[in-house]
């Protein structure tokens, strides 16, 4: 009987220590944890990967500022639930990794700090961001982090399918220039290799059919969110959008029933045309093109969405460094802070080789960038790359809620009109009931 | 243990409202925990738990399905047991103590084999308590190993944790084997 009562003093004894005292900068992040693999590596330029390179950044920034120890928190992805719980415990960290289209969840609610006085001191003057990298942080005037990167979707291309489908002039891929020529290029794709001109992750993904009709309402100057509270899809544009991504599917031009996993195993086998997906596969896909004896050996190609219609246009994201607000943060770690975002700023190219376009114009428009592979091609997107306006809160579940109409629509389980306009009705819902 | 000394108050023990506790409990197993973890993480910010180990148990602790299971049990032990206990001098402690607890081991070993695998594989709760990465548990670290949003590097590597992370439950499983298809068919066919 005493063991069982020594059992529960110890347990009680246990919830009131804490595991660690705080110094330096606490950090919290996704990319995944690959410590393991990585370890202390501090040589930046020779790992690959997302998280390869954010774990030897964080190394280097722990090397050089032995005074502001850095300490990492790897989240399940994308961390969103643990940080509103931490936010919810009064326990935030001091910097986290945060997607731009979240930054208005948190910052409606009076939970980021604006970082105009830390970019101040860090030496950065927010002109120097890209457009799209200064859009994405921007709410209300106000600055609610540090952009690291844009990214948003490209057409990745199988050169030697195309080559066989008779779609290569001057040994570039020929996209298409309107949605009729989109068609006709996919049946003959369909027609000489067999296989689907377009490879589609519509399984678990509802993101991807959602933000390629922001895309291509972009494309046609169209206001998707007039205001905070409304979403206006039930559009001429819209109708149209829809209509086309139906017509791929009844005829089967394109792969069905695949989540996103299945259609990136689906590219890099050669079984498809083209995959449009994010920047973020541009390493994995590269490697793949320099191995022999793989499909994509030699033949990998990627470029921005074709204007299919109205102007060039593509709804983006971007990867942000934001400070949760503290009351009792001191000059001191406001000062650390400063110092790891200058640091992060000043090795945005690092960054960048994972695929994602920098958020610094110099960067962007200077020559090591432009020597990766395909970035001359794809570095317009951070010009006019456009996220959803900043007043926009429930970005993600808005996503979920767009991706699952539209997913009945191209299925033909509902009319394209009563999918939109279920689509509507539902995110309207959704944005009546945020505060 | 808890679910226990619940379960045998429940069953041999006379109080005001026990039968209106009783039904509360039962109540309890028709609550999904999704519909109290928003005040339980509330409680345990105010109380400082997270983050710590008490905060990782003390949700497990006591179940409603375990109390009502034990009570159940203890039930169906003759009371002959306590009376004849109690002759002897022995005092409502003593009696569960020294008596009846050790007749309920089947019943504990089976309460502990779920108790263990809920805890092992849950997810929810230590995602938002537990949210340094020195006190994450095992689901959570394999989630965080994801490297990227697409699911596709770092597979082999996340892969052979996952094999790792499921040795303990196969050990488990080995040993206890036996009470496992017990139990599994006990709820079953019951």
């Amino acid at each position: 009987m005493r063991s069982i009562w020594i059992l529960l003093a110890a347990l009680l004894l246990a919830g009131c220590g804490r595991s660690e005292e705080r110094s330096g900068i606490y950090l919290q992040r996704f990319f995944g944890e690959c410590g393991a693999v990585f370890g202390r590596s501090t040589d930046v330029g020779k790992v690959e990967g997302e998280c390869g390179i954010i774990t030897s950044m964080i190394n280097k920034f722990n090397a050089e500022n032995p005074s502001i120890p850095v300490s990492q928190n790897v989240v399940a992805w994308p961390g969103y639930p643990q940080l509103t719980a931490q936010v919810a415990a009064r326990d935030p960290p001091d910097i986290v990794t945060m997607h731009s289209g979240v930054i208005s969840d948190y910052a409606a609610k009076g939970l980021l700090e604006p970082v105009e006085p830390l970019l101040r001191e860090a030496g950065i003057d927010p002109a120097s961001f890209t457009p799209a990298s200064l859009r994405a942080v921007t709410i209300g005037g106000r600055l609610y982090g540090l952009p690291w990167d844009t990214h948003g979707g490209l057409f990745h291309i199988n050169l030697a399918l195309f080559e066989q489908a008779g779609l290569m002039r001057g040994g570039k891929p020929i996209l298409p220039t309107s949605a009729d020529e989109f068609i006709a290029h996919a049946r003959q794709f369909k027609a000489r290799t067999g296989k689907p001109y377009l490879i589609q992750s519509l399984v678990g993904d509802p993101a991807y059919q959602t933000r390629n009709l922001y895309t291509y309402l972009m494309a046609h100057d169209a206001v998707i969110f007039p205001d905070a509270d409304h979403v206006r899809l039930r559009t001429p544009e819209a109708r149209k959008i829809m209509n086309f991504f139906r017509r791929i599917n009844v005829e089967k031009l394109g792969t069905l029933n695949q989540d996103t996993p299945a259609a990136i195993a689906t590219f890099m086998n050669g079984e498809g045309g083209i995959y449009p997906t994010g920047t973020w596969m541009i390493g994995q896909f590269e490697q793949e093109a320099k191995t022999a004896g793989r499909p994509l050996h030699n033949a990998y190609a990627v470029y921005p969405y074709p204007r299919l219609w109205g102007r060039d246009a593509l709804f983006v994201s971007g990867h942000v460094w934001v400070v949760p607000k503290k009351r009792d943060r001191t000059p001191e770690q406001r000062s650390a802070l400063a110092r790891f975002f200058g640091f992060m700023a000043k090795h945005n190219y690092d960054w960048v080789r994972t695929g994602h376009l920098p958020a610094f114009k110099a960067i962007l428009e200077g020559p090591r960038f432009n020597a990766l592979p395909h970035r001359p091609e794809i570095a317009p997107l951070a010009k006019y790359g456009q996220p959803l306006p900043g007043y926009v809160q429930r970005q993600s579940a808005i996503e979920g809620l767009i991706g699952e109409e539209m997913a009945a629509a191209v299925n033909g389980q509902k009319s394209v009109d009563g999918a939109l306009a279920d689509a509507e009705r539902r995110v309207n819902d959704l944005l009546g009931q945020v505060d | 243990m808890l679910c226990s000394l619940a379960g045998y108050g429940f069953a041999r023990l006379e109080f005001p409202f026990r039968r209106t506790l009783f039904v509360l409990v039962l109540a309890g197993l028709a609550i999904p925990g999704e519909a109290v973890v928003l005040p339980r993480h509330q409680l345990f910010a105010d109380l400082h738990l997270h983050n710590s180990y008490a905060g990782l148990i003390l949700p497990g602790l006591v179940t409603p399905f375990g109390v009502f299971f034990m009570t159940q049990y203890f039930r169906a032990i003759p009371k002959e047991y306590d009376e004849a206990a109690m002759l002897d001098g022995a005092s409502r402690l003593k009696i569960f103590w020294k008596v009846l607890l050790p007749l309920t081991i089947p019943a504990q070993s089976t309460l502990a084999v779920f108790t263990f695998l809920a805890s092992w594989n849950d997810y929810w709760w230590p995602l938002i308590s537990a949210t340094r990465s020195d006190m994450y548990t095992l689901t959570v670290g394999l989630a965080a190993s994801q490297m990227n949003y697409a699911q596709t590097s770092g597979l082999g590597f996340l892969m052979a944790q996952a094999v790792f992370a499921s040795i303990p439950i196969f050990i488990v499983y080995l040993i206890f084997q036996k009470q496992i298809v017990r139990a599994m068919a006990g709820t079953a066919v019951r």
